[in-house]
């Protein structure tokens, strides 16, 4: 299994990342629409924690004397991922905060409602 | 210097400081917002003012401490000076011109406002990928706030549609970075470039998905829709953040990150932008909301940089100069346009008529729309110009071609706008919902302006055949415009003559001998003068009238000045531009203008497609590479000659023309035909001498169009009612001669053609001047409602008379010669059959001088017209000239041709003429002189007409009254009139000939376009999945394309 | 065709063009370069034995400064059009009634919660953790309270002035950066290093987490007040 792990990860990644996509593309609730968002988000967050994993490593924290004990993973997509999330939180919050308006004003909460602007 | 990481230290303390206020202090913040951007202004004009000096070279900004490529690094060169300065420079006259609708929203969107701007900032400099990712959500996230300053529900739609698109493309660009980091193990953009990333199948997706990301988020056709409803229901001040700030560094972007992809990716990117640009102009021609107008047009200019972007290894040396040109053209005209359009609030471009009670800001938005349309003086184009030469020189003529159609389409939809804002009814009530009572609003808008006009000055030193000179026209026509408006027209007339003759005495000396030139020169400049003398006669101020008509004159004389391709079509695009403006002021002229527009502009590309051949031949702009096409010749010379024929009116090219001229104002009208017209033929004859062996078809190919103008023409002219629309059409018959003489390629036809270029300057100034007064003095245009002005306007009568007996070809007045001269050459030239067609149009043209003469002179005076008097000194002075000049030329013809022949002989054209001393010449089949017919013909005429006075001393005379009348009048009086329907019999036997064929042809050109640009919109659904969906699509055929192999 | 079938077509063929990323991924054999220096150097460089705080803090600085920016942003821009103006709002509505364990358990757990993310903040640079989970700790403990009690007022004078007392800091922090050391802004470097492993150590990464788990904190806290304040619209 160990042997695998990062493969795996990657793939779960990549399969949620395209559900994700699915849903964000084929739910006509906007509120479903951003749940697929929100899945397609942690796919890509997941494909990068997968990115810096490398076999048999361990978070890359030093010991108390500042020495390395094992063998580490990437600690840079770790990083990465810290950021991804928090634009993906900001992100989220402002979706459904438009949608909230949207549907203070027209009280759907189907995309197809939302046309006025075409052509 | 301060460094550039205040930029960014600056603007967030700034945004988190003003959290402190809540919601107090707002106008406090406004101007702290306001002075951080200022700051942020002026550390990137200090940095862009130093590398222009050359007193510093580019820094590296080193972030924590460490050396790229362990922490994120910035970097500031000239490119990133430029390009910060104009966002932030864009940020602050956005932010001041948004003053009162930011400090209504509150600190929160102060703060959104000013981060927006620095995440523009940080991604034109940041040299790392997943900080230029961080950054890009930023201003995404920002956009999206600002979208809603108006709380709208469309608003709302708009940015939550922003909002899905941008999650979904962010997401995918991240998966290209985090795999670019894993592939290359580093996140700076340069080592990513230098380990040659797309070497790897894997790599290569990585580098497709980060460039293909950024491409999308400069919204390309036609996955945009996203963008589109952005503009549309945004503010227009956030549209002009939009389109400029962050088109501008979209672009920047792109540009840096493309190489990651490797050399091959780069013609698809040519692909996208040439598609982006084509399909949004296209579509856009449907368009009547101003802001989503203005959306198409921002996109379509942003991929016509995409596609320079992609160009770059092509364009070599001249890259950066064409990209930077297009984008500050755009950036400074679409924002312009934009805040115009938040001051006008009127969402319908039909109803801009409103822009017409602010002058500043209707000079402001024409100045807007000829940039963004690429008209000189401004830096699209002189990029534009640059940029069709190095893709010929480089071979790219598909891509040129395209580029070239993206912009006519532009041109469709921005000059309908022009129409509509110059011509159409200002509606009562129109200027209540107007906003521009603020300072804060207008001067950025002002700004804008000035600084479109100073950057086409700067341009010049960056184009091969741009001189400074060209200005000087300019700068006088700018000083007559800033009197506009207070003087009245008798002092501008006065000044526009005086400039005028300034100009010909300082420019004579440069086509000094060049005898060709000097001609047409003397027929622009001092037809010119002549034309403005009438101009006296009228009253008011006439705002509007000599800044246009001076800067056709100067773009005509700058067509003959030029000695290279680049100043030709300066002068060229200067005279359309002008006589547009002198078309349009006649007051049922907006759709004759608008189609003289098309047809120019289509025209006007089309010849600098051709240029585009001659400067691949010797690899510069001189006129000589005319002569040495070796690239797809008949193309390029076809292309010229088209382009040439738009002005000449040219059989299916002339329906611009009868409407044009005959709906112009009455001394506008010999302007544009007795003057405008001769460049085209100018254009033609330097072509025509430059073909070389390459033409010998496009000549007898002209040679059959020439014949048919002429007999189109002048058929139509004998159907016409009104006064105008027949001298014009007779304008169109009489280019058809001059087309077809110099299409003969002889000595004969060329001195035939001369001769026809200098009659009907003459005549047809005088017919025009006279007519037009006639015009104006009896209230119509319809010839049946004129008649017996003989005695009221003898001068007049006797100047038409003259004007049309030289029209006619008789002798004893020079349209003889013309006549005597194409015979022998149709002759000698074997065109027997075309001679033919053009002989049988010149008898018609006898029609309709007589209908016209007998229709206004002779028979019944108009009950309304018996106070009429004769036409102002200021018509028959410059009349007057003109008969002197067609008699001198008349009795001693051998003055001005004698020397035309001996350079036509020098030419080597064939067929000539020999000259004896006592003016007679003499061709291989007859001889003729011009002394002796005037001679025989006055002597004849003195004889006739003493007879008949003394044989008529005892007549009585007839008074109008004396003749009975029956009891009726007729339902339609015109009917029973001597002249109405004139040559009905004619009409029926070959009216065929004129049916409007052509019109309907043109007509359904343009159906199919609006109806495929119909089409094509509908993509635009306006469901926010959908155009995420389009996304997708959109990278999966791309993808398919470019790497599906 | 029907829509959804089109959509699986459509994410089945992007799911084609991603595969190749997806069988180059070898399931992570050695560290990348950048992986290699932070985790030979990173401790020397900045004192601290998190490295991915180091990363995030201090090589990666500026990333972590926008990525506070972000939530400044959804922050600001969510209150901007969600407020809900005086006239319009309900002062106390009536909600769904909370159990009493609901209750109960926020009075005790929320100081809890609150002490965990302050600690998980401040030994952000010695073990996993740092600004931003203890911040989203401390914001969840506002959550709790949101549940226990929907009509819970937040005091916006109070978010506002260390949001932005904490965003100034932030970025004053990297300014001195710029002014006194070696020009490397957000450089850690502003105060000795001290020895590795210790509370007071890495330089100004214990003080730049402090203030950006409380920027964080407040910022999360102010975006759910925001979310159940709009509910009072009328």
């Amino acid at each position: 299994m160990d042997q695998y792990l990062g493969q795996v990860v990657m793939a779960i990644g990549f399969i949620l990342a395209i559900l994700g996509l699915y849903g964000l593309l084929s739910q006509k609730n906007m509120i479903k629409m951003i749940l697929g968002f929100s899945i397609f988000t942690t796919g890509v967050n997941i494909i990068m924690v997968a990115i810096g994993y490398v076999k048999g490593g361990t978070a890359p924290i030093l010991d108390a004397e500042g020495n390395a004990v094992a063998k580490f993973v990437d600690p840079v997509p770790q990083a990465l991922v810290l950021t991804s999330i928090v634009i993906g939180l900001g992100v989220t919050a402002m979706m459904l905060a438009y949608v909230m308006k949207l549907y203070q004003d027209k009280k759907s909460l189907n995309i197809n409602d939302y046309k006025d602007l075409k052509w | 210097m301060v460094g550039p990481i205040y930029i960014i230290a600056l603007a967030l303390g700034l945004a988190f400081f003003l959290g402190f206020f809540g919601k107090s202090a707002k106008t406090l913040s406004v101007y702290l917002m306001l002075a951080g951007l200022a700051a942020m202004t002026c550390i990137s004009g200090t940095w862009l003012s130093a590398f222009i000096d050359g007193s510093v070279s580019t820094q590296e900004i080193y972030t924590a401490g460490f050396k790229p490529p362990y922490s994120i690094n910035l970097r500031m060169g000239l490119e990133e000076a430029a390009f910060t300065f104009i966002i932030n420079l864009i940020g602050l006259l956005g932010g001041t011109y948004l003053f009162q609708t930011l400090k209504k929203a509150g600190n929160a969107a102060m703060s959104v406002f000013i981060i927006l701007i620095m995440s523009l900032n940080v991604i034109v400099m940041t040299r790392d990928l997943f900080n230029l990712f961080v950054f890009v959500e930023i201003g995404s996230i920002a956009t999206a706030g600002l979208i809603l300053l108006d709380k709208e529900s469309k608003a709302l739609q708009a940015g939550l549609k922003y909002m899905i698109a941008t999650g979904v493309i962010s997401g995918l660009l991240l998966i290209g970075i985090i795999f670019a980091y894993s592939f290359v193990g580093n996140l700076n953009i340069d080592a990513i470039i230098g380990a040659n990333l797309a070497g790897t199948t894997a790599g290569m997706v990585a580098a497709f998905l980060i460039v293909v990301v950024l491409v999308l988020e400069l919204k390309p056709f036609p996955a945009n829709g996203w963008g589109l409803d952005v503009y549309e229901a945004a503010n227009p001040g956030v549209g002009a953040l939009v389109s400029a700030a962050i088109g501008t560094a979209s672009l920047f972007v792109l540009h840096k990150v493309l190489p990651m992809a490797g050399e091959s990716f780069y013609p698809y990117i040519v692909a996208v932008g040439v598609i982006t640009f084509v399909g949004s102009n296209l579509v856009g021609t449907q368009q009547k909301n101003a802001n989503r107008l203005l959306g198409y047009s921002s996109i379509g200019q942003l991929g016509l940089v995409v596609a320079v972007i992609g160009l770059e290894p092509v364009l070599g040396t001249s890259f950066k100069f064409i990209a930077f040109a297009l984008i500050i053209n755009h950036v400074l005209a679409k924002a312009g346009l934009f805040w115009i359009s938040g001051i006008i609030r009127k969402a319908n471009i039909s109803e801009w008529s409103v822009l017409r009670t602010k002058p500043a800001l209707l000079i402001s938005f024409l100045i807007f729309i000829f940039a963004l349309i690429g008209f000189p003086p401004f830096p699209s184009f002189f990029g534009k110009y640059q940029l069709i030469m190095n893709l010929i020189s480089s071979d790219n003529i598909g891509t040129a071609a395209f580029i070239l159609i993206g912009s006519f389409a532009e041109g469709i939809y921005m000059f309908r706008w022009v129409g509509d804002a110059l011509k159409n009814e200002v509606a009562e009530d129109a200027t209540e919902s107007l906003d521009c009572g603020k300072l804060n609003k207008v001067l950025p808008v002002l700004l804008m302006a000035v600084a479109v006009v100073a950057a086409g000055y700067l341009s010049i030193p960056f184009v091969d055949g741009a001189y400074s000179t060209y200005f000087i026209p300019l700068a006088f026509i700018m000083f007559i415009g800033l009197i506009d408006s207070f003087l009245p027209a008798v002092v501008k007339n006065v000044v526009s003559i005086a400039g005028m003759a300034y100009f010909t005495y300082v420019m004579y000396p440069i086509i000094e001998g060049d005898l060709m030139r000097s001609i047409f020169f003397g027929i622009f400049m001092i037809g010119g003068i002549l034309t403005l003398i009438p101009g006296f006669a009228k009253k008011g101020k006439r705002e509007g009238f000599y800044p246009a008509a001076l800067l056709m004159y100067a773009g005509l004389a700058t067509i003959i000045t030029a000695d290279n391709t680049f100043g030709f079509f300066f002068g060229w695009e200067l005279m359309t531009a002008g006589s547009y403006f002198l078309i349009i002021r006649g007051k049922r002229s907006k759709a004759h203008a608008y189609s003289y527009m098309l047809f120019s502009v289509a025209g006007a590309y089309l010849i600098l497609f051709g240029f585009g051949f001659a400067y691949q031949a010797i690899g510069s702009s001189l006129l000589e590479g005319l002569g040495e096409i070796k690239l797809l010749p008949t193309l390029a010379y076809t292309a010229l000659a088209i382009g040439f024929m738009t002005k000449t009116a040219s059989l299916g090219l002339h329906i611009w023309l009868p409407g044009a001229h005959g709906e112009a104002e009455s001394d506008v009208s010999p302007m544009v035909s007795a003057v405008l017209l001769k460049a085209g033929v100018f254009g033609l004859m330097l072509l025509f001498l430059n073909m070389g062996d390459n033409g010998e078809t496009i000549l007898y190919v002209l040679g059959w169009v020439g014949a048919f103008t002429a007999l189109m023409g002048n058929l139509s002219a004998t159907f016409q009612e009104d006064a105008k629309r027949m001298l014009a059409y007779s304008s169109i018959g009489q280019l058809g001669y001059i087309l077809f003489a110099i299409s003969m390629m002889t000595t004969l036809g060329w001195l035939a053609g001369f001769t026809y270029v200098l009659n009907h300057f003459m005549f047809k100034s005088i017919l025009f001047m006279v007519v037009g007064g006639i015009v104006v003095a009896t209230g119509t245009h319809d010839l049946y409602r004129m008649g017996g002005l003989i005695k009221k306007m003898p001068l007049a009568f006797i100047a038409v008379m003259v004007a049309m007996i030289t029209m006619a070809g008789l002798p004893p007045l020079s349209g003889f010669a013309g006549k005597w001269l194409f015979y022998n050459a149709v002759i000698l030239k074997g065109w027997y059959i075309q001679g033919v067609i053009v002989f049988f149009a010149g008898t018609i043209a006898f029609m309709y001088a007589y209908k016209m003469l007998h229709s206004i002179f002779f028979g019944q005076l108009k009950d309304n017209h018996r106070n009429l008097k004769e036409l102002s000194p200021a018509i028959l002075i410059p009349a007057y000239i003109l008969i002197a000049g067609i008699m001198y030329f008349s009795v001693f013809p051998q003055d001005v041709l004698q020397p035309i022949n001996e350079l036509l002989v020098s030419l080597n054209l064939g067929d000539t003429l020999t000259w004896a001393a006592d003016g007679n010449a003499t061709t291989v089949l007859s001889n003729w002189n011009g002394n002796a017919v005037m001679i025989i013909i006055v002597t004849t005429f003195a004889l006739v007409l003493l007879y008949t006075m003394l044989i008529t001393g005892k007549t009585k005379k007839l008074e109008q009254f004396n003749i009975a009348y029956s009891a009726e009048r007729p339902f339609r009086p015109e009917t029973t009139h001597y002249s109405h329907n004139m040559f009905a019999g004619l009409n029926k036997a070959i009216g065929f000939l004129v049916a409007p064929g052509i019109t309907s042809f043109w007509n359904n050109v343009s159906t199919m376009v609006m109806d495929f640009a119909g089409m094509v919109r509908r993509i635009y659904s306006g469901n926010g999945q959908v155009y995420a969906g389009q996304i997708i699509v959109y990278i999966i055929v791309f993808y398919f394309i470019a790497l599906g192999k | 065709m029907d829509k959804k079938f089109m959509v699986a077509l459509l994410v089945a063929a992007m799911a084609v063009i991603l595969f190749p990323l997806f069988q180059s991924f070898e399931g992570g054999t050695q560290l990348s370069e950048l992986g290699q220096y932070y985790t030979q150097n990173g401790v020397s460089d900045t004192g601290a034995t998190n490295l991915v705080a180091s990363v995030v803090v201090t090589y990666r600085g500026l990333d972590t400064l926008g990525e506070v920016t972000i939530l400044f942003l959804a922050a600001s821009i969510i209150s901007f059009f969600l407020s809900v103006s005086k006239d319009d709002r309900i002062e106390n509505r009536t909600v769904m009634s909370v159990t009493e364990i609901l209750s109960t358990a926020s009075q005790t757990l929320v100081p809890i919660i609150v002490l965990v993310g302050a600690y998980i903040l401040v030994n952000g640079h010695l073990t996993p953790g740092g600004g931003f989970q203890g911040g989203a700790i401390i914001a969840s403990g506002t959550l709790l309270m949101f549940l226990a009690n929907p009509n819970h007022k937040l005091n916006h004078t109070i978010i506002h002035v260390i949001e932005s007392t904490s965003g100034i800091a932030f970025v004053a922090i990297g300014v001195i950066g710029v002014l006194m050391m070696d020009g490397g802004f957000l450089s850690n470097k502003l105060f000795d290093l001290g020895t590795p492993g210790e509370v007071i150590s890495a330089g100004a990464m214990p003080l730049i987490n402090i203030f950006l788990g409380l920027k964080v904190g407040t910022e999360l806290s102010n975006v759910l007040g925001i979310f159940v304040e709009s509910q009072n619209e009328k």
